[in-house]
């Protein structure tokens, strides 16, 4: 019986042995399993982790493109700041390394205190940023001691430099930390957090050109992150530089000019539309946005009336007043319904339909031509003059002079201004167009609204024959060809029989702006004065000026010389000053200074400004 | 007491064994001895010597890798010295006494331990520091073989026949837990149920007990609190903690996963070169060689454990009584559980607990109770059946 029992026990034993080693095989395949699982089919997915874990990319930065005048000359650099960095772990005693370079660095207790904070958070290979902004002596204080200094490093970085400060500043534009907006505006570019990028103007607009693209350093790293060797590196495209139509030289002239004033100027070379200056007052200085403002300085800025940040040659919009008797007379011409012959007669007034509209000038002008409409400004002439030419003329010819829409410029921010006609008014206020209003558009008042800009275009455009080109802002050579937004329509003869009037508001006995003419060439004009208020009249007409300063008039001037039939047109220029008063006193002489200053340097050689 | 005397009757007519101690001569012994699996052990280990060169850095710290060498050639001496000494029953007889004297130390170690990592594990007598628990794992082995041997007749036990090896097992691994060893307690219990399965527990009560246990889990498991919960949680699901527990399971995840199918290359696996693998000299090595060997490594090294696995069941099968038997399934069981559960933590199918990978992972006590382990195993060779027969 023992015998059997012993028997089975052998049987069973041996039986469940060998499920134990079933188990086990069952086991080890399930392992084996999961290797498989782990390295031949997910062995991919794991490889690039790995990739991932061992490889830190480093950009290298490119460095950003300049901007330059036509000639040359710097508008836009970067320049090198220098930042004391220490790498903990070389320093040995890191406090009394701290101590030895403070008499040179001269840390305020609150900074020592955030280093100290920082070198406890941060891994002692990495380089602790101790100071930056050194000013030369300082950099070459220590670079004569560096061996004394253990783990200390000099690290150059290139900041935005803007060497003209608030000259041309909202032309130029600034750069600025990226954020979303800025992300979305530009898809193509892997912005990292901290970026700089172009946030107005020029830097803005040519942001991708300027930028370049940046460089990758393939740093392989171990866990702690410290850096192994390097792999791979694809080098930087640095930024171009971007050379604009801008004269810096005149620029800085209409900038002089305008100072302590509000308002501004443009100039275009009315041959292929480039613009020579854009100035608006007051400006502000870019640095500021690169180095940072005070929060004083910068409550100064967003609260100023008016306006620093915001570019007036392409944002400010004005009642062009008396300049745009141009487009009356224009319209008129095309209209075949005004020659050198007509003539109407400006008794100081005319009355329609019970209301009274006055001439500037109480007295009256009498018979007055087109030629010396122009010269006097009379505005009656012009009144009787819509009146026979009606507003749907005076629209049609103000757009064809670039009026009423944006230039297309390429400036962030650009604004269309108002030409306003049947249609507008009827789908803006539900009214008909009433006749008064094309008496008071006739001398550039009620709704009609133009930039500086626009009124420079449209200048340009008389003073080459009718042609608006789209003005451009980048010098891309002299082959390039200008892009025309509109063509010329009107005759040569009549187009003469304009440009005398223009030429008589400078050059004759009785021209609005004949105290200012310009001393080397002839020049052209027309005065402007647009109202921001409605006056109150005594009985007699006259004006009761109000004391306050936001109510006085604005001053328009538009422009182009040489002027005589001999020599080809160079610039043409609007100049407005906010509530300056009149045109002819407060704008027409810094034209005269632009024009003075443009040509005693053509004169004096050797400068090829505005040749192009 | 009716036991004994079964036990005496049948050791008697010799059915236990082969009636006296049998002796052999020493040309005899040396001739019977496994050389194949000692030859296997070597080859095992020379692949752990080419990985632990790797491992710690190529030759930056060659005294290490002398070291796991030096504990190598030890573990051999240790292994035929035990092989091949003393007769037949002389483990069998001294059983309880080596495990009395392991249950000493263990409990000396729960007062008078020394400490290091956060656990309570080595004993310092006269300068070496001795880690009772892993002597243990052989001494219950032993000691089990050995109730189970005396027990040999009885087909069914009775509730004390139950009780007493139950008592065997959890009394170290209470201790061992204390220490606390999570991973080492598990595994005496592993060790110790599955001597008790394949001695002649019945398969009603191996059923029953699995599914009180199954049944138990979910009630248990209302009665944590959260915080334990969380522990256990983060025990299997490391991902939940990516810097935390969880960091050493991805990490080896990643350098695995990354080897592919061929691995990249003797000593440039960027996980283990760059130190983004954590403990990869000894937990984590399995994760080096298969990052650098590729699975064609992972599985050769699954393939050579699984020989000698195979190996040393047919020692087992081939013993020549019960001791014998329970001994080599203990063994083995033994040697088979670390790599199971050492290489399913580093691939993230176990949670991480802290068992070396036998022959491969750097470290002193592990080799040398494996070794130990394989001695006795050596030792039922020596005396099996079929040497048996050709005497």
């Amino acid at each position: 019986m023992l015998d059997d029992v012993h028997a089975k026990f052998q049987v069973d034993a041996r039986r469940r042995l060998w499920i134990v080693g079933g188990g086990l095989f069952g086991a080890f395949s399930i392992l084996g399993g999961r290797l498989f699982y782990l390295q031949v089919m997910k062995g991919g997915d794991y490889r690039n982790l790995a990739e991932d874990n061992r490889i830190s990319l480093q950009p290298i930065s490119a460095s950003r493109g300049r901007i330059i005048d036509r000639n040359g000359k710097v508008m836009v650099d970067n320049k090198p700041d220098f930042r004391l960095a220490v790498i903990p772990e070389l320093t040995g005693n890191f406090s009394d390394l701290l101590d030895r370079l403070q008499p040179i660095l001269q840390l305020s207790p609150k900074q020592i205190d955030s280093i100290y904070n920082r070198v406890q958070r941060q891994r002692s290979f990495l380089p602790l940023q101790i100071k930056s902004h050194l000013t030369w002596e300082e950099v070459s204080r220590i670079e004569t001691k560096i061996h004394t200094f253990p783990g200390v490093t000099i690290q150059v970085q290139a900041v935005r430099d803007y060497p003209q400060g608030v000259s041309a500043a909202h032309l130029l534009g600034y750069i600025g930390e990226v954020n979303d907006r800025d992300e979305r505006r530009f898809p193509a570019i892997h912005f990292r957090s901290g970026d700089f990028v172009g946030k107005s103007g020029m830097e803005r607009q040519f942001e991708v050109q300027l930028r370049g693209r940046e460089g990758v350093r393939e740093m392989e790293v171990n866990a702690t992150g410290r850096q192994i060797r390097q792999l791979r590196q694809t080098p930087s495209r640095p930024g171009e530089d971007l050379k604009l139509t801008i004269d810096l030289g005149l620029q800085q002239v209409a900038e002089k000019a305008l100072q302590g004033k509000v308002g501004s100027v443009v100039v275009i070379d009315p041959n292929n539309g480039r613009v020579l200056v854009m100035a608006s007052q007051p400006s502000y200085d870019p640095n500021k946005f690169i180095r940072g403002f005070t929060a004083k300085e910068w409550r100064e800025i967003i609260t100023n009336p008016d306006r620093p940040l915001g570019n007036k040659a392409i944002q400010g919009q004005y009642p062009p007043g008396s300049t745009f008797k141009i487009v009356v007379a224009l319209a008129a011409m095309s209209e075949g319904k005004l020659d050198a012959k007509e003539s109407y007669y400006c008794p100081g007034h005319i009355i329609r339909e019970k209301h009274k509209f006055y001439c500037w000038k109480r007295k009256g002008h009498g018979q007055m031509g087109l030629v010396q409409a122009l010269a006097q400004s009379c505005d009656v002439f012009f009144y009787k003059l819509a009146e026979k030419v009606g507003i749907d003329a005076i629209e049609r010819q103000a757009r064809r002079l670039g009026l009423g829409d944006i230039t297309k410029i390429g400036l962030n921010g650009e604004k269309p201004g108002l030409v306003p006609s049947r249609s507008w008014k009827r789908a803006m206020q539900g009214l008909v167009w009433y006749p008064g209003e094309t008496m008071i558009t006739a001398i550039g008042q009620g709704y009609l609204l133009a930039t500086p800009l626009q009124l420079a275009n449209m200048m340009a455009a008389i003073a080459n024959g009718g042609t608006v080109y789209r003005p451009s802002l980048v010098d891309l050579g002299a082959d390039e060809l200008p892009e025309v937004l509109q063509w010329g329509h009107i005759n040569s003869s009549q187009m003469e029989l304009l440009r005398k009037g223009l030429r008589e508001v400078v050059h004759g006995y009785a021209g609005t702006a004949k105290r200012f003419k310009p001393e080397k060439v002839k020049a052209a004009g027309k005065t402007g004065t647009s109202q921001v208020v409605r006056h109150k009249r005594e009985e007699s007409g006259e004006i009761i000026k109000s004391d306050n300063y936001r109510h006085r008039d604005h001053a328009l001037y538009v422009s182009y010389a040489p002027a005589d039939s001999e020599s080809e047109p160079k610039l043409a220029i609007s100049i407005v000053i906010e509530h300056g008063g009149h045109g002819s006193s407060a704008a027409a002489p810094i034209a005269k200074e632009l024009i003075d200053y443009y040509f005693s340097q053509q004169d004096g050689g050797g400068d090829s400004s505005g040749n192009s | 007491m009716e036991v004994g005397i079964v036990v005496e009757t049948a050791d008697k007519r010799g059915y236990l064994g082969l009636g006296g101690e049998s002796s052999l001569g020493w040309g005899e012994r040396f001739a019977r001895f496994p050389w194949s699996l000692f030859a296997m052990l070597i080859i095992l280990a020379s692949v752990g010597f080419v990985v632990l060169y790797s491992a710690t850095g190529g030759g930056d710290n060659l005294p290490l890798l002398w070291r796991q060498m030096a504990r190598f050639g030890v573990g051999l001496f240790i292994m035929i010295s035990l092989g091949v000494v003393g007769g037949e029953k002389l483990y069998r007889r001294y059983a309880y006494v080596f495990y009395g004297i392991s249950l000493s130390l263990l409990v000396a170690v729960f007062f008078m331990g020394t400490m290091g990592m956060g656990a309570r594990r080595w004993l310092s007598i006269g300068g070496f520091l001795l880690q009772p628990s892993e002597l243990m794992k052989v001494a219950l082995v032993l000691a089990l073989a050995r109730y189970f041997h005396d027990r040999a007749a009885l087909m069914r036990f009775d509730s004390g026949g139950v009780a007493v090896p139950l008592l065997m097992i959890a009394v170290p691994a209470i201790f061992i837990m204390k220490q606390p060893d999570l991973g080492t307690a598990i595994m005496v219990i592993s060790v110790g149920v599955t001597v008790m399965v394949v001695s002649g527990l019945s398969w009603t009560l191996i059923i029953g007990s699995l599914v009180v246990f199954g049944a138990s889990v979910p009630v248990a498991w209302n009665y944590l609190y959260d915080y334990q919960r969380q522990r256990i949680l983060t025990l299997f699901f490391p991902e939940q903690d990516p810097l935390g527990a969880g960091y050493h399971i991805i990490q080896s995840k990643i350098a695995i996963g990354s080897g592919g199918v061929f691995g990249k290359g003797f000593m440039v696996g960027s996980q283990s070169r760059l130190e983004f693998l954590p403990e990869r000299h000894t937990d984590f090595i399995f994760s080096v060689l298969a990052e650098e060997w590729g699975f064609f490594g992972g599985v050769a090294l699954l393939l050579l454990y699984g020989i000698i696995i195979i190996r040393t069941l047919i020692i087992a099968n081939r013993a020549s009584d019960r001791f014998g038997l329970l001994v080599g399934v203990g063994m083995t069981s033994f040697f088979a559980f670390q790599v199971l559960v050492n290489i399913g933590m580093v691939i993230g199918l176990l949670p991480v607990v802290g068992i070396p990978l036998p022959f491969i992972s750097y470290g002193g006590s592990s080799m040398l109770t494996l070794m130990m382990a394989m001695g006795f195993l050596c030792h039922v060779s020596l005396y099996s059946k079929q040497h048996g027969r050709s005497v």
